[in-house]
């Protein structure tokens, strides 16, 4: 213990170096305005700066550790900026806001409340990331040594857990929710097989072999999706008349809603960062987990959606904490945890170090470094978020005629610039369309975006169960880790949910029954 | 269920565990997009089921004309944009379509539906191309005009 607290005070003083602590604030900032463009998120930041990274690395002495604090600050700035497009536009900056869109946006437009909904979720962020970083200042490489024994029934058991968490619970339609994660998990497997490299529902189209993003999908639907239902609501020509004005009313009133719910902010957290150390998974998971987990816990689970607090809160901790709990696994064993550490590690072998347990004793400068900066990083996030709260508020006032095409423009930059492809332009606006009818419908659009985020993730862990125990499925449920039937226990949950709507529907008919007798 | 109903056919090889036929872990790549489909069928006729067994409201999809009227003035232009990106290019595009709807809805004067056309494109240019080097499509008079 008192050898962590002595190597985190020499982290600090690494960290404080007036040349590291800039080019954490500008790497901040620079994550803030890649995090609020839809489309630019923390990977591709992260990837577009790398080559001034290593420039940055071979500056001097420590320059790798001025580099890592460089990259780490744009992924936690983007973490921060994600959420503003969410809650103003209905439109994710970042895979990870979009767990954000059911709740944040809700509390801005229709309660009126977007300064509110936007320092609940910094707050929220905040403090998820202060906790996830304290564990894996604390944890870093027992954690991760543990994470590394899940086996694919593990994980494979974690994602369905997701899925049923999302028809389990619902105030909605259980069947349609059932019918959109079937819908997501199909329009994921769209494209190559990853095992066997086959071409799957791609009718001779090449276009269609890399299959069909998630981040295309998810803009089209909520935003341009949103704009549509809101020009049929309100007619066009109608000018957002939110009160943009906000202050510490709002940062106040924020912080009394954390303070009631740290009950389920924290161990939200700790369950995020949880996940976040699971190899391959990062903070888009984890804020839809945390969102599946406050809602299913929740006393008012009838405000979900309709700009509950804890639906901002939660997703927002669970994002932030996996996020930090996805570089456990990239510092301390050399695997990747998020495709944004992935896109780090890649900069760790550019400059020369590699990553693994033996980072702890060769480079002890440059882990602890990083430890310190992610909490300076988040604090000066934080910061510079709350104080910004009015300023990106004010975006509201912006009038209907120009503010309705720009989110157009936008998204459509958004997803062209994911992989210089029309194709994902085309599937932007034509699932906008789609998400228009469906929200006409009443169909529920986050399991769908769940799916397919997951359904990838969720086939190959299925798939390379089956290969491992040689085509035997029993292997699901006979699966342990440290003497443990995980995937079984979590598979036996996902079955409760399930049945919870059945169970649900059949009280209250028997008690419409009861109501008709005649006494 | 249509969407379902093609996707089942078009993965229907895969549908069954095929362990004898050396498919690793006994599953082809057809097997999960199958059955996601069918998981989409089914419960796809169950809503439509429910829909046909249940009393609905007597009111029509769209509240009024006028409605429909508003979301086909919003439809309408941004569909129109985005099949011309592919000649007209993103700037091009983005200043036409951005000078239409200050125009038509917004109503403004001349001078600032001209600013707005203008200026849009240069500060999207200045961010995305030269700032993030995204390279966004170009139109066909590209060699004349360099946009």
């Amino acid at each position: 213990m008192l050898e962590v607290l002595g190597d985190l005070a020499g982290g600090f003083g690494v960290a404080l170096q007036p040349t590291n602590l800039l080019m954490l604030l500008v790497g901040v900032l620079l994550g803030l305005i890649i995090g609020v463009l839809p489309g630019l998120g923390g990977t591709s930041g992260v990837a577009i700066l790398l080559p001034v990274s290593v420039l940055i690395a071979g500056s001097g002495a420590g320059g790798a550790t001025t580099a890592i604090i460089f990259l780490a600050g744009i992924y936690w700035g983007a973490l921060f900026g994600g959420v503003i497009t969410s809650i103003l536009f209905n439109i994710p900056g970042e895979p990870w806001a979009v767990a954000l869109l059911f709740d944040g946006y809700p509390l801005a437009k229709r309660k009126g409340r977007p300064g509110l909904a936007l320092s609940s979720s910094f707050v929220s962020s905040f403090v998820g990331a202060l906790l996830a970083t304290i564990l894996l200042t604390f944890f870093a490489r027992a954690l991760a040594f543990e994470a590394i024994k899940f086996g694919p029934a593990e994980l494979f058991a974690v994602f369905i857990l997701s899925f049923t968490t999302l028809v389990g619970l619902g105030s909605e339609a259980p069947l349609k929710s059932v019918m959109m994660i079937a819908l997501g998990l199909l329009l994921a497997a769209i494209g190559f097989d990853s095992i066997t490299g086959e071409p799957r529902l791609t009718f001779g189209h090449i276009e269609l072999l890399s299959g069909i993003g998630f981040v295309p999908v998810t803009i089209g639907l909520f935003g341009i999706g949103e704009v549509l239902a809101s020009a049929e609501e309100q007619g066009i020509g109608f000018v957002e008349r939110m009160n943009a004005k906000v202050g510490l009313r709002d940062i106040r009133e924020a912080f009394g809603a954390l303070r009631k719910r740290l009950g389920m902010v924290i161990p939200i957290s700790i369950i995020g960062f949880l996940f976040g150390v699971l190899p391959g998974h990062g903070a888009t998971a984890g804020s839809f987990l945390g969102y599946g987990l406050a809602r299913q816990y929740s006393k008012n689970k009838e405000d979900f959606g309709k700009g509950e607090i804890s639906g901002i809160m939660a997703p927002q901790a669970a994002a932030d904490s996996a996020a930090v709990g996805s570089l456990v696994p990239m510092i301390a064993l050399g695997i990747p945890g998020s495709p944004t550490s992935a896109v780090m590690m890649a900069g760790l072998f550019i400059w020369g170090l590699q990553p693994g347990p033996l980072l702890f004793i060769e480079h002890k400068d440059f882990v602890w470094g990083l430890i310190a900066s992610i909490y300076l990083g988040h604090l000066l996030t934080f910061l510079i978020c709350l104080a910004a709260v009015p300023l990106l508020a004010m975006i509201m006032r912006t009038p209907y005629a120009i503010i309705t095409p720009f989110i157009v423009v936008i998204s459509i930059i958004g997803s062209y610039s994911l992989n210089n492809s029309m194709l994902d332009v085309f599937v932007t606006i034509g699932f906008g369309l789609v998400g228009y009818w469906l929200r006409k419908l009443k169909y529920p659009l986050a399991p769908l975006v769940v799916a397919l985020v997951l359904g990838d993730s969720t086939e190959r862990e299925l798939r390379k169960g089956l290969i491992a125990s040689g085509g035997d499925p029993s292997t699901f449920v006979t699966s342990t880790v440290g003497g443990l039937p995980l995937s079984a226990l979590m598979l036996f949950l996902s079955v409760l949910l399930v049945l919870l709507p059945v169970i649900r529907s059949m009280r209250s008919r028997r008690r419409a029954a009861g109501d008709d007798v005649p006494h | 269920m249509v969407i379902a109903a093609v996707a089942m056919f078009d993965t229907r090889k895969g549908a069954l565990p095929d362990i004898a036929g050396g498919a690793p872990g006994g599953l082809s790549g057809g097997f999960y997009p199958f059955w996601s489909a069918a998981v989409l069928l089914v419960f796809g006729a169950l809503v439509a089921l429910r829909s046909l067994t249940t009393p609905q409201a007597a009111t029509g999809v769209f509240k009024d004309r006028q409605s429909v009227t508003s979301v086909l003035t919003l439809a309408v232009p941004m569909v129109v944009a985005v099949a011309l990106i592919p000649y007209l290019g993103f700037y091009l595009m983005t200043s036409l379509y951005m000078g239409f709807f200050a125009a038509v809805l917004g109503r403004y004067k001349w001078y600032w539906v001209l600013a707005i056309a203008v200026l849009f494109p240069l500060v999207i240019y200045a961010i995305f191309e030269l700032g993030f080097r995204v390279a966004l499509p170009k139109s066909i008079f590209y060699d004349l005009v360099r946009f």
